[in-house]
C-alpha cells in the first residue's frame, strides 16, 4: 500500500493550487481554521477520559483476556481484540477510539489487529448516536426502520474491512 | 451507554481484585488522566491542522463544486425531495464534510437538513423516509480522509500511517452501498 502515500500531499496541493489559482488568500483561512480545531479538545477530551477510564480498567484487570479468548477460539483468524472495537463502533464513538488506541499502544500500529482496528474504526460512524442527536433535535419519537438499517451498513462496513485486511495487509 | 460504562468499570474492578491484578488497576486509576490528555494533545493538534486546511478548500469554493457534482445523486436517492433546493444544499453539504472526516463540524448542516425534511413530514412524530434514507447515509458515512486515525497511528510510530485508508474507503463505500440499497428494497418499493 505505498500508493497511500501519495493520498494526502496530492490532496493538499490540488487545494493550495486552486487557491493560487482564484488568488484567494489561503493564509488567514487556514489560520482561522485552525483556530476551530481548537475547541474540539473541549468537546473530546471529557468522553475521552471517562472511556480510557473503562477501556484500561477492562485491559488491566486481566478481564478483557479472558473475554477475548473465547470468542478468538470461535474465529481464530480474526485478532481477539478485534471484537471489543467491533461491537461499540456504532455505539460510541469515544469508546470505540479508547478501544482503537489501546490495541495501537499494546500490539503496535504495524500489527494485524493494529491494522484490522484502523481499517475498521474508519470503516463507519457511530450510528447510534447519530440517529439519538438527529431524531431528537426535530422531535421524532418513532424512527421506523432507521436502526436496523444502520446496523446493517456497519455490519457490512467492518465486515468488509476485516476481509480486506486478512487480503491485502497481511 | 451510562449503564454499560457503570458495568464496565464495576466488573472490571471485580474482576482485577478478585484476581490479584490489584497494582495494575491502581496504576490505570492514578495515571489515565495524564495518558488521556497525552493522547489527546497531539490528537487536537492535528485536527488544527486538518481544520486550517480543509478551511480553505471549503472558502475557496472547492466543498461547493462537490456539492454540485453530488445533486443529481441526492434528487436519486430523495425522490420526496426533488422539489426543495434548501434540503438538498445542507444534506449535500453535510455528505462534504463529513467525506472529508471532520465529522463534528459536519453536524449543523445535518441538523438544518433534519429540520427542512421535518417541514414535508405529515406526521412530526414518526420519521418520513427522506429523514431514514439520510441517516442511513449518514451512518454509514463515505470517509475519504479519516484525520483522527492517521495522526494516531502516527502517534504510535506507524511505518506507513496511511496504509490503512485504501481498505477503509472500500469498506466505507460497501456500508453506504449496502444500506442505502436495503433502505430503498425496505422504504421505496412500488411507491
Amino acid at each position: 500500500m505505498e500508493s497511500s502515500l501519495y493520498i494526502l500531499p496530492i490532496l493538499i496541493l490540488l487545494i493550495f493550487a486552486f487557491a493560487l489559482l482564484r488568488k484567494f488568500n489561503a493564509y488567514d483561512a487556514f489560520v482561522s481554521g485552525a483556530k476551530e480545531g481548537l475547541s474540539l479538545f473541549v468537546t473530546l477530551f471529557p468522553s475521552l477520559l471517562a472511556m480510557m477510564f473503562a477501556v484500561s480498567l477492562l485491559r488491566e484487570s486481566g478481564l478483557f483476556t479472558v473475554m477475548a479468548r473465547q470468542l478468538g477460539n470461535v474465529f481464530p483468524a480474526i485478532p481477539s481484540d478485534i471484537f471489543a472495537l467491533a461491537f461499540f463502533r456504532p455505539i460510541s464513538g469515544s469508546a470505540s477510539l479508547a478501544i482503537l488506541v489501546d490495541i495501537l499502544k499494546t500490539l503496535g500500529p504495524d500489527s494485524l489487529a493494529g491494522k484490522m482496528a484502523s481499517v475498521i474504526q474508519g470503516s463507519t460512524d457511530t450510528t447510534l448516536y447519530v440517529i439519538t442527536l438527529y431524531f431528537s433535535s426535530v422531535g421524532v419519537k418513532k424512527i421506523k426502520n432507521s436502526l436496523p438499517i444502520g446496523l446493517f451498513a456497519d455490519v457490512i462496513g467492518i465486515g468488509v474491512g476485516i476481509w480486506l485486511t486478512l487480503q491485502f495487509l497481511v | 451507554m451510562n449503564l454499560i460504562w457503570i458495568l464496565l468499570i464495576l466488573a472490571s474492578l471485580t474482576y482485577g481484585l478478585l484476581t490479584g491484578s490489584v497494582s495494575s488497576v491502581n496504576q490505570v486509576i492514578v495515571n489515565v488522566g495524564r495518558e488521556t490528555l497525552e493522547l489527546a494533545l497531539p490528537l487536537v493538534a492535528a485536527t488544527c491542522f486538518w481544520s486550517g486546511i480543509l478551511n480553505i478548500a471549503r472558502e475557496v469554493g472547492l466543498l461547493n463544486m462537490l456539492q454540485k457534482l453530488l445533486s443529481p445523486l441526492l434528487r436519486f436517492l430523495f425522490p420526496d425531495l426533488r422539489d426543495d433546493p434548501e434540503a438538498l444544499g445542507y444534506i449535500a453539504a453535510n455528505i462534504t464534510i463529513n467525506v472529508f472526516g471532520l465529522g463534528s463540524a459536519a453536524t449543523p448542516s445535518g441538523l438544518k437538513a433534519m429540520e427542512c425534511m421535518q417541514r414535508h413530514n405529515p406526521d412530526k412524530k414518526t420519521a418520513s423516509r427522506a429523514m431514514v434514507t439520510f441517516l442511513v447515509l449518514n451512518t454509514a458515512g463515505v470517509t475519504i480522509l479519516s484525520t483522527t486515525i492517521v495522526s494516531l497511528r502516527a502517534q504510535f510510530g506507524a511505518l506507513n500511517p496511511t496504509d490503512f485508508m485504501p481498505l477503509a474507503i472500500i469498506a466505507t463505500s460497501c456500508a453506504s452501498i449496502g444500506g442505502l440499497a436495503l433502505d430503498r428494497w425496505v422504504n421505496y418499493r412500488g411507491k
